[in-house]
């Protein structure tokens, strides 16, 4: 399979002191990846390097580089590469706009749509594809604000796909959900691999391995292990990452 | 004993909290006693529509258009300038200065407040007047124009601090989700920022004007206290304020020119009242959400 990103020699830095040391990682095509490790093991700004969410603190510095197709990400246009990259955060965070409103917000800034009837269509297949059309079509003029956390955060799913990326990135994406919420969020990650690439930051193991291809272990700031997921939850190499998967700490 | 301990301290909490209100019901009501009364002998609508203010003539007039006019002008002139610079401020400070030029602009700010008015007025009389005098070549430079500009700069730390304490309560998550969808950071700023802060912005709009139009001594010292309808902003003029701090030393206690005053009083605290009641309204709106 061909890889969609490649990470070379990555090092983060916050305020000088180093969270990600040496990071080399290949995320192939149509793969979900899911990163799996204890708190500030630097899982999330791993992720937040990718699309470049951390270029925005003044603390952070990095070197390294990350490759998109064949193009360095850091020659890049920003708000080209988080159109090719789209980022879902923890908590559900809604525009405060309309359900429409929130899934037209990208297109229009970028241009992609012109009239409205071409943003009706964008609406409906967003909303399909994260199985939200049939909850919410009755009432998609009402603020986003109303529905369920799990709507919600599937609405912002929804918003990303209007921008067609490449990419998508998920944050603990069911972190603050109930488990139906979170099945279903489960299921549009699933479903979204055949069109998309995956990266999905999670603190719950078990969703690892249910969601994804690969799994990749970190602590503190280093990559332990990465490896197929079938293989790495049955027959882990490192002492840590079995340590870690099966809770004898983190 | 602890029961009236107890009983005696609610109590006294209680009388300071409600010190506020009756100071406000006090007021407005000698304000109305007085208000009411000249209202009696003088016909309301000939006091507010009535183009000469006259008092020491005979008989009398008192109209006030021509002073409601002079304050209304220096109002207006002054969220002209005061509004867009003040709102770009806030958004400069809140959302792009770095943190060494923002706290150094914030304090500035905040100590622009604390300038009393008279030595701004006094400063604007020295600097500004001549200087309005020559670059537009009028007989005085004493003008609604200048107030206009003095008016501004001392509203501007209401409308900057109140708008910037808006913007920063933008949730930062909101920023986050619009530029990780590709959006630029003006865009960011333009669709998210201001207008999800946008409550909180007019509030701040609206406390400045207040305090635009309750200003007196610096108004006083440069508007030119001419009590006619101007035709222009480059004209002398007279506020409402400016009229009762001038005149009040002159009246007898009690007659008509004294109640005349306090009908203003009145008309500028109704004035005033209806433009914090909108500002209530919208910060009420912006903290509901």
């Amino acid at each position: 399979m061909v890889d969609k990103i490649k990470v070379e020699n990555l090092n983060c830095y916050y305020n000088k002191q180093c969270v990600l040391e040496s990071l080399n990682i290949n995320i192939a095509q149509n793969e979900i990846l899911s990163i799996i490790g204890p708190a500030n093991s630097g899982k999330t700004t791993f992720l937040r390097a990718l699309n470049r969410m951390n270029d925005l603190d003044a603390n952070y510095s990095r070197k390294g580089k990350i490759y998109l197709d064949d193009d360095n990400i850091f020659y890049m246009n920003m708000e080209n590469l988080r159109r090719r990259i789209g980022m879902l955060f923890a908590m559900p965070i809604p525009l405060p706009m309309s359900i429409y409103e929130n899934i037209v917000y990208a297109p229009k800034r970028l241009g992609l749509i012109s009239n409205k009837s071409e943003q009706d269509v964008i609406v409906e297949q967003a909303l399909k594809d994260v199985s939200l059309w049939d909850e919410v079509k009755g009432r998609l003029n009402s603020s986003a604000m109303k529905i369920s956390g799990g709507q919600q955060q599937r609405l912002c799913i929804a918003r990303i796909l209007a921008i067609n990326p490449e990419v998508i990135l998920f944050d603990e994406p069911c972190s603050g959900l109930d488990p139906i919420s979170t099945a279903k969020v489960e299921e549009s990650i699933i479903e979204l691999k055949r069109k998309y690439t995956i990266v999905l930051v999670t603190n719950n193991v078990k969703q690892a391995s249910r969601v994804s291809d690969k799994t990749a272990f970190f602590l503190m700031g280093k990559l332990i292990e990465i490896d197929k997921t079938g293989k790495l939850f049955v027959s882990p190499q490192e002492k840590q990452t079995e340590d870690y998967i099966t809770g004898r700490f983190g | 004993m602890k029961k009236i301990i107890n009983t005696i301290i609610e109590t006294i909490i209680f009388i300071c909290g409600i010190l506020s209100i009756v100071f406000v019901v006090l007021i407005f009501g000698f304000l109305f006693k007085e208000g009411f009364a000249f209202f009696k002998d003088y016909n309301v609508i000939k006091f507010i529509m009535g183009q000469f203010w006259y008092p020491d003539s005979n008989p009398a007039l008192f109209g006030i258009l021509p002073i409601v006019i002079g304050s209304i002008l220096v109002t207006f002139g002054a969220c002209l300038i005061v509004v867009p610079i003040g709102i770009m401020d806030a958004l400069y400070i809140s959302e792009i200065a770095p943190k060494g030029i923002r706290d150094v602009l914030k304090s500035s700010v905040e100590l622009m407040a604390a300038i009393p008015s008279v030595v701004i007025g006094f400063v604007g009389m020295v600097t500004l007047v001549p200087f309005v005098k020559n670059l537009f070549d009028i007989p005085t430079g004493l003008t609604a124009f200048s107030g206009s500009i003095t008016l501004a700069f001392m509203a501007m730390p209401t409308i900057v601090t109140i708008s910037e304490d808006a913007i920063r309560s933008v949730p930062w998550q909101y920023k986050e989700g619009a530029l990780a969808l590709g959006a630029t950071k003006w865009q960011t700023i333009r669709r998210i920022v201001l207008k999800t802060a946008r409550p909180g912005i007019i509030a701040a709009v609206m406390l400045g004007i207040g305090r635009v139009v309750g200003e007196t001594m610096a108004v006083m010292m440069i508007t030119g206290n001419s009590a006619h309808i101007p035709n222009s902003i480059f004209e002398p003029v007279r506020t409402m304020t400016a009229t009762i701090a001038a005149e009040m030393g002159e009246t007898v206690r009690g007659d008509m020119h004294y109640k005349a005053l306090f009908a203003i009083g009145l008309v500028l605290f109704v004035i005033t009242f209806i433009v914090n009641f909108i500002a209530d309204l919208f910060l009420g709106k912006n903290k509901n959400k």
